[in-house]
């Protein structure tokens, strides 16, 4: 099927495509960008992550077990979560567990109703779930990392609101509210603008990949459509119970924050 | 009759602790004392947006800890050193704060009435987006005083204000808050104010 769809990409061929770097150092040593390091460790990384993600998957595909898939999305899961919190230090232990449970159970609901229901097939069937939870919680980790960020910023920037309100005696919660609807949008945007692009200035990785290995654009795009919703419900649903649920670890039945 | 007290030896963390306080009801008491004795902490643990870590602070003879802190903290308020405006206009500052309590606005007569007692003519109107840095904090605490609390803890009330300005600001909030049975505790630097002003005066010393 394969050699009607797609060009198998040699070797040789494909290091080619390595030699773009080259581009990208001389723009960085002549701008004076000193990023030359992270772009190497960056590349080799993710050629040696990627490398071993297609062998593993191979190996899973070959061999379908349900113990492997749960044990693939567990490590993805683990992973974001540590992702996000080595991204916001500082972080009460109640508030982390809560940023963990959020990217779990909205990254599995959403995922189990995306395979099951939409597409009819078996939660276990790595085919379909493997990758779909990658696309979710990538984006995800990225959504909640912005989130979390700008919500301790604006703490941090907003002390003279803070105690102002709260020597006027409003409640912890009324006070941290609107700074977490604030993290939130912010943590949706990006998700938000690029469904505005979609399609026109972007053809997204998802439908692109699945078009060069065969399939009907018009099939891709249904899944496209469908995987973007979805991200766009786990983002959404993982923010908020970070944000709306953490800001509650943030004051104690006293009302003193802490 | 003895409003707030706090008993001696009461600590807050291992930052400071204080002598015996009593703050008579209806009076105008100053705070004093060199900077980080403990007066801007004083003040958070009066209106209990921080609690001792030993010793007790009473309330009209009842121990803080055993009130509901949302309610006790409405009834004695505290106006931090920080000033903090949102955008808009004055009226907006005095729906933004009370919005923050869950409250209706007080009425346009009120703003009116606290920014005169502020010494700040303006209108509910006008835009705070040009006001210097002493006309914000008169606007910042014309808000408190709006509220009409049964105790207002004030931390350097006029630390932006030019003499002449806190002097006049200071005889009108003690005259306004003497009329309502307003208690005001006051922390101060300036001599002469504290000196002209106070009807009691707490000295702080300086942390061992």
């Amino acid at each position: 099927m394969n050699s009607g769809g797609v060009v198998q990409l040699q070797l040789w061929q494909f290091s080619l495509i390595y030699l773009l770097l080259i581009i990208v150092i001389a723009i960085m040593k002549k701008s004076g960008v000193e990023k030359t390091r992270l772009l190497v460790v960056a590349s080799v990384k993710m050629t040696v992550q990627l490398v071993i993600a297609g062998l593993v998957l191979s190996y899973i595909f070959q061999n379908p077990n349900p113990v492997f898939v749960v044990v693939y999305l567990a490590v993805m899961i683990g992973f974001a979560v540590h992702r996000v919190l080595s991204g916001n230090p500082g972080l009460n232990r109640r508030f982390q567990a809560i940023i963990a449970a959020s990217i779990a159970l909205s990254g599995v609901f959403v995922l189990a109703y995306f395979v099951c229901a939409v597409v009819g097939e078996n939660i276990f069937n790595p085919q379909y779930t493997i990758p779909l939870a990658g696309m979710l919680i990538g984006n995800t980790m990225t959504g909640i990392s912005l989130g979390i960020k700008t919500f301790r910023e604006s703490l941090q920037g907003q002390k003279a609101r803070v105690e102002a309100l709260l020597g006027f005696g409003a409640s912890p919660k009324a006070i941290l509210q609107p700074l977490a609807k604030q993290a939130l949008e912010t943590a949706l945007l990006p998700t938000l603008n690029s469904m505005v692009g979609m399609g026109i200035v972007s053809l997204p990785g998802m439908m692109t990949g699945q078009i060069l290995s065969g399939t009907m654009p018009t099939t891709a795009i249904l899944y496209q459509i469908a995987v973007i919703i979805a991200i766009c419900t786990v983002v959404t649903a993982a923010s908020f119970g970070s944000l709306f649920l953490g800001l509650r670890t943030l004051y104690d039945p006293k009302n003193q924050i802490l | 009759m003895c409003l707030l007290h706090v008993s001696a030896g009461t600590e807050f963390r291992d930052l400071v602790r204080y002598p015996e306080i009593r703050i008579r009801e209806n009076s105008m008491t100053f705070i004093t004392g060199p900077s980080g004795c403990g007066k801007s902490t004083l003040l958070r643990l009066l209106n209990a947006t921080v609690l001792p870590t030993a010793g007790r602070i009473e309330y009209k003879g009842s121990p803080l800890g055993g009130l509901p802190v949302l309610d006790y903290r409405k009834e004695v308020l505290l106006a931090p050193q920080q000033v903090y405006l949102c955008e808009g206009n004055v009226a907006d500052q005095f729906a933004f704060f009370y919005g923050a309590r869950g409250e209706a606005c007080v009425s346009r007569a009120e703003m009116v009435n606290a920014l005169e007692i502020c010494r700040m003519p303006l209108s509910p109107e006008d835009s705070c987006a040009n006001l210097s840095g002493g006309e914000r904090q008169r606007v910042f605490l014309s808000i408190y005083l709006s509220a009409r609390p049964k105790v207002l803890l004030l931390d350097e009330p006029t630390a932006a204000l030019d003499e002449v300005t806190a002097r006049e600001f200071l005889g009108n909030l003690k005259a306004a808050c003497r009329q309502r049975g307003t208690t005001v505790v006051c922390v101060c630097h300036s001599r002469s104010l504290v000196d002209e002003f106070a009807d009691e005066e707490i000295r702080l010393e300086a942390r061992a």
